[in-house]
């Protein structure tokens, strides 16, 4: 009786969860069964979309797919293409990069991406460009490289940085043809939108990071207070950062001085880059570090928990070289035992065990 | 795991994830090798759920690695990085990705509307993170570039619910016609 009751209790269970999710036990052969429906005329958007999510549900949920019914439904996909329906189209894009790399022949795809990469439709041509490169493989590259080019230098940022983003994912098999995009990169780089910036200085970086001259040249040039994006000045440090361990140069380098203005900067995230760079190099004395364990005390009695957080643990960091250093903060990091965020309590008492003396941690 | 510095990458995102308040999966994505395989991936993300979802204490260091997280209601949103990634840009990707789902389901951040919203959710991920890099960061420019003009209903209008009741109108519909049909055959067998 008890067993039954237990099993009456799980059904009711299952019930209300599945109530609660459509996707709920959604078998992969009778979605795939239903994929079917992509072949049929006319096509029914809506019925269409809502099928194909269910295939993204399902691989998503880990599902793996076998090469021939991935093969069958990535051509049953490609008819979906004679839809114009905004929503099905870029849902069809993110069924091809799914499938890109288990189903076969996906090269069938690849006109009509180029097609809508360098359409009418402003808000396809990034996705299109994305879910291109990821049916490109390194013989097909050549073939689009003139449309790479272009789309690096398109005036609407989403597809440039698509276009920026591909070809650092297309850099690591086919480096050599990226490395003839390195002008239009340069010229992205002076974008007014701040991811774009940050594309193109991680692309720029990415073909250049084996000539340490240019990598220098890089970094004198944007360090002069050029570039807008917050997420830009985190990777320029720690692109100074590497300079600054690679030629073994201490605070007199001028990386160093570009790093320590980085202190001054208006958006914490890259305050707190800055700190972190500077306390991480080997060559600093305790006077170098002052300034970046300021901020970083600074950061301790911030409301925000991921503050804390960042500055305890890189005060941590810097209690295994230089324990005086931190001295100056054990009153904040005593404030931080209690702390609700339980790592953060834990970081703080091990950084007091390295600096402070058996009356701070008693207190 | 404190190796120094950092290589200069643009990749870091290690995973991003939006779990039920079971710990199960309703959206995961891995960038990288870290959790090679689904049933490592869904030990990481039980483990991590069971780690986090009683204290809202926003990051923890797990398994190596860095956790962001946020919760509401009955869902939780995770952003994964490594142990040396500045924790600041790991929060601003959380903070982009909650926004912006927020925001596609105008303020109804729970499971129910979030699985009648899936389709949007899936492009929403994709706008957010390309294969680890920060593709966009600004929780209005995800959802600009999600939404799309020149359609009839609004994508976060256009629920699962409304699709199915849709079908269900066109099928009680040629249910009525039939029944129309055979009424009219009896009804003309009737009268000759």
């Amino acid at each position: 009786l008890n067993r039954r009751m237990l099993s009456l209790k799980r059904d009711k269970k299952e019930e209300e969860d599945g109530g609660a999710n459509p996707f709920n036990n959604l078998e992969k052969s009778t979605v795939l069964q239903e994929a079917r429906t992509f072949n049929e005329t006319p096509i029914n958007p809506r019925k269409c979309g809502y099928i194909l999510t269910k295939v993204l549900y399902i691989i998503n949920q880990g599902e793996s797919l076998g090469t021939t019914e991935a093969t069958e439904a990535f051509f049953a996909m490609t008819k979906l293409f004679q839809s114009k329906d905004p929503i099905l189209r870029r849902l069809v894009y993110l069924g091809i990069k799914e499938m890109s790399k288990i189903a076969q022949d996906v090269i069938i795809v690849t006109s009509s991406l180029m097609k809508d990469m360098t359409g009418k439709e402003d808000q396809f041509r990034g996705p299109a460009i994305r879910a291109l490169c990821s049916v490109t493989d390194h013989s097909m590259l050549q073939s689009i490289e003139r449309y790479m080019k272009q789309a690096i230098v398109d005036k609407v940022p989403g597809v440039s940085s698509a276009a920026l983003v591909s070809a650092l994912h297309l850099g690591k098999g086919s480096h050599e043809v990226i490395k003839r995009w390195v002008n239009e990169a340069q010229e992205a780089v002076n974008s007014d939108n701040v991811m774009v910036q940050f594309h193109a200085l991680g692309l720029l970086y990415h073909i250049r990071k084996s000539d340490k001259l240019a990598v220098n040249k890089l970094v004198s040039k944007f360090s002069k207070h050029t570039l807008k994006s917050p997420y830009a000045y985190c990777l320029l440090i720690r692109i100074a950062a590497k300079l600054i361990e690679e030629e073994d140069a201490g605070s007199d380098s001028p990386m160093f001085d570009f790093i320590e203005s980085c202190l001054r900067h208006k958006s914490e995230m890259v305050i707190y880059e800055a700190a972190h760079a500077i306390v991480q190099l080997k060559n600093t004395t305790a006077k170098d570090l002052a300034p970046a364990v300021s901020v970083l005390q600074l950061f301790c009695s911030s409301p925000k928990p991921t503050l804390r957080f960042a500055a305890v643990r890189t005060l941590n960091k810097v209690a295994i070289k230089h324990p005086a250093a931190v001295t100056a903060c054990n009153l904040d990091l005593e404030n931080l035992i209690t702390d609700v965020n339980r790592s953060i309590a834990t970081l703080a008492i091990t950084t007091l065990l390295k600096t402070g003396n058996e009356s701070s941690v008693d207190r | 795991m404190d190796g120094g510095l950092l290589e200069p990458s643009l990749y870091a995102i290690k995973a991003i994830a939006i779990l039920d308040n079971d710990g199960n999966r309703l959206l995961a994505k891995y960038y990288d090798e870290s959790f090679p395989t689904t049933k490592e991936q869904k030990a990481f993300e039980k483990n991590l759920f069971n780690k986090t979802h009683r204290a809202n204490a926003e990051i923890i260091m797990f398994e190596g690695l860095t956790c962001v997280y946020k919760s509401n209601v009955d869902l939780f949103f995770y952003v994964v990085g490594s142990s040396q990634e500045n924790e600041l840009i790991l929060a601003s990707v959380l903070n982009a990705f909650y926004d912006s789902i927020s925001q596609i389901l105008r303020k109804n951040v729970e499971k129910r509307t979030l699985l009648d919203n899936m389709d949007a959710v899936f492009l929403a991920a994709d706008e957010l993170c390309d294969g680890g890099i920060i593709l966009e960061a600004d929780s209005n420019a995800v959802v600009q570039k999600v939404a799309i003009k020149n359609d009839d209903i609004p994508l976060g209008e256009q629920t699962m619910a409304q699709i199915t009741s849709k079908y269900g109108q066109q099928v009680s519909a040629a249910t009525d016609r039939v029944l129309q049909s055979a009424k009219d055959q009896i009804k003309w067998s009737l009268l000759k």
